[in-house]
């Protein structure tokens, strides 16, 4: 692998050490992302104490991010109304979860916002781990998948989670960014909550759920931020471990990127998760997926970045993944995506 | 098996059911009056042989009790209280009781010189027919004043599956759908976008309830400044859209200044004292042949942005 791919995908991951959070992983406080649902029922008359039966749920202080999917299932289900994860989103960030929120809402800047929210992504952002990839001059923000959503709540939390960033940016920017978006499903009927919401740059079919945005924006001074943003010195010396944390998902990801061509087997992950490979097995079965699907997922999304941004040949793309000749790689690329490498060109 | 039946009937006990001519237990009073009616018959008639009873008769008779019961209890929990569902629910209860009466004279011979239960047999079912024709007819002269109410909220067709359940305005589904049809039929229409600036600080700064309301007051505005035959919806946040049938360049720049102007002017006072005054948003746009409605739509909505 290239100097430069490998420090681009390390800069993809955070440094290694971060708890590792599972679906079932009761961590998230009761205060923060339940509460807000709650009262957002609550203000389009939706009876909470009936929204938490619906849910399953009991109170609890922590509750885990199966938990929190099944809330907002309910949600969705009792609400039926096309606006739900965008005004929810709109709602979330910076949000009231602590010492994170505090230091977002005094961010100087969009760079210094979005550093923010990758690196305490378990407070701020726990069903989808964002990544920021930087790409000449444009910046890539990724939606990854943390501890696994299921396939029909997944467009409903992409979408919370890109409306609440874009509406974070609007509020305390001052003004909306011309971001640029990329989903990794097909066009819906009724595109027009994403329009206003959103914008209408909106991508669909693409192979990973992004925003997109002229790097220049990221430095441009943010009126509400503050000079000295107290919230952001004392996470950085460690005030809140759990907040960097990564849910089981993501903290595969974060292991394999930098380690993409030599292929690490099941038995060399597990061991680096300190588990047995039979128990890692069984975790990622409860997050619905196994190792291998991961391992491709990742390689389809590497290939697209390496022949899509980067310009690669199919020679250099099948090389830095692991691939011995471009006719595997073409083959398994295939088979990832349902199109030819050519075909994405 | 059982317990499907059962749990419908817990059910009904959450149903809020109207009042028939004030009486909140009309359901009881019915199920009272038909205990007394099996009561009568067993106590005074004499039980057929078995192999006598015609049970054809026995399930068509019976299914009909069934469904006149179900219509009942649709009818209360879908209506408010009020003459036209007392007329309603008054023939369908005339017509349980006849078809009850049915059901029991298969079952129970009477006496031949009891002549009153095939007089309220053969009076019940069509007195109830009458009683729930004269309810139909007030029901529908009921929907046309209704429909005067829901003016510029509706046209040519209903589809509650598209109703915003804040502004009770039809949604973004519901005004492509109406283009389409004056795409289909060739007539000229134009479209308009309106907007609230700033409209996304209401939520944060004044709580959601509040932005919901500010909604609800803007769109009593736009309704209040349209003309009959035009069709205002919600198209998603803020953004409303208009459909102004007939209506060329001229006629939707107009309006849409009109509109903008009033939007503008519109001053919200929240319940916690907060005065909100924004500046409204406009863009128009002549309905094209070529292009799919939402397109439109969407393009119009993106000349919003700033």
């Amino acid at each position: 692998m290239s100097i430069d791919l490998q420090s681009a995908l390390a800069r993809l991951c955070p440094a290694p050490g971060a708890p590792v959070y599972q679906q079932g992983t009761r961590f998230l406080a009761w205060e923060h992302q339940a509460a807000l649902l709650l009262a957002f029922a609550r203000s389009r008359e939706l009876d909470p104490g009936a929204l938490l039966d619906d849910a399953g749920i009991k109170l609890a202080p922590l509750l885990s991010p199966q938990q929190l999917l099944a809330l907002l299932g309910a949600l969705q289900r009792r609400l039926a109304s096309p606006d739900t994860p965008f005004v929810l989103g709109q709602l979330s960030l910076p949000g009231h979860f602590g010492l994170a929120s505090h230091a977002l809402a005094q961010a100087a800047n969009l760079a210094q916002a979005l550093q923010l929210l990758v690196d305490h992504s378990a407070r701020l952002s726990p069903l989808l781990t964002p990544r920021l990839l930087h790409h000449q001059d444009e910046l890539i923000l990724l939606w990854t998948p943390a501890c696994g959503v299921g396939a029909a709540q997944r467009g409903f939390v992409v979408d919370m989670q890109m409306s609440a960033v874009t509406a974070m940016c609007q509020w305390l920017g001052g003004e909306p960014l011309p971001w640029r978006y990329s989903f990794n499903r097909t066009r819906p009927r009724d595109l027009s909550q994403h329009g206003v919401f959103l914008g209408g740059h909106l991508q669909f079919d693409c192979q990973v759920d992004a925003m997109r945005l002229p790097a220049a924006s990221l430095g441009k001074t943010w009126p509400r931020g503050a000079a000295l943003n107290l919230a952001a010195q004392a996470l950085a010396q460690g005030a809140d471990p759990p907040a960097a944390g990564r849910g089981l998902l993501a903290a595969l990801d974060d292991y394999l990127l930098p380690r993409l061509p030599e292929l690490p087997g099941l038995e060399l992950a597990a061991s680096a998760f300190g588990v047995s490979s039979a128990t890692f097995k069984r975790h990622l079965a409860l997050h619905g997926t196994h190792y291998q699907s991961q391992l491709d997922q990742l390689r389809a999304q590497v290939a697209v970045y390496l022949l899509q941004l980067r310009g690669c040949s199919n020679e250099a793309a099948a090389a830095q993944l692991g691939f011995h000749d471009r006719h595997n790689f073409r083959r398994s690329f295939k088979r990832w995506t349902g199109m030819t490498p050519s075909l994405l060109c | 098996m059982l317990m499907a039946p059962l749990r419908a009937l817990r059910s009904l006990h959450s149903l809020r059911l109207a009042p028939v001519l004030g009486l909140a237990h009309f359901g009881h009073l019915l199920a009272l009056l038909m205990a007394a009616l099996l009561w009568t018959f067993a106590d005074l008639g004499e039980a057929k042989p078995w192999a006598h009873i015609r049970w054809m008769d026995v399930a068509g008779e019976g299914g009909m009790v069934l469904m006149a019961a179900i219509w009942l209890v649709q009818l209360r929990s879908s209506r408010p209280a009020g003459r036209v569902t007392s007329l309603l629910c008054l023939g369908l209860g005339a017509m349980l009781l006849g078809e009850w009466i049915d059901v029991l004279d298969e079952v129970w011979q009477l006496p031949k010189a009891m002549v009153w239960d095939n007089w309220l047999e053969s009076a019940l079912v069509p007195l109830g027919m009458l009683v729930l024709t004269v309810g139909l007819q007030h029901w529908r002269e009921e929907q046309l004043a209704l429909n005067d109410q829901l003016l510029k909220r509706e046209r040519l067709f209903r589809e509650h599956r598209s109703l915003d359940r804040i502004t009770q305005l039809g949604d973004a589904v519901y005004m492509s759908t109406q283009i389409e049809l004056e795409q289909r039929r060739s007539r000229p229409a134009a479209l308009l976008m309106l907007g609230l600036q700033g409209f996304d600080s209401v939520a944060r700064e004044q709580g959601l309830a509040e932005a919901d309301r500010l909604l609800q007051a803007a769109s009593h505005l736009l309704l209040l400044n349209l003309r009959p035959q035009d069709l205002l919806c919600r198209y998603a946040a803020d953004r409303f859209c208009v459909l102004l049938p007939g209506g060329d360049a001229a006629d939707a720049a107009a309006a849409a200044e009109h509109l903008r102007l009033a939007l503008s002017g519109l001053a919200h006072h929240g319940r916690e004292g907060a005065r909100t005054q924004l500046p409204g948003l406009a863009a128009w746009a002549v309905v094209t042949a070529q292009a799919p409605a939402q397109q439109q739509l969407l393009d119009l909505a993106q000349r919003l942005r700033p």
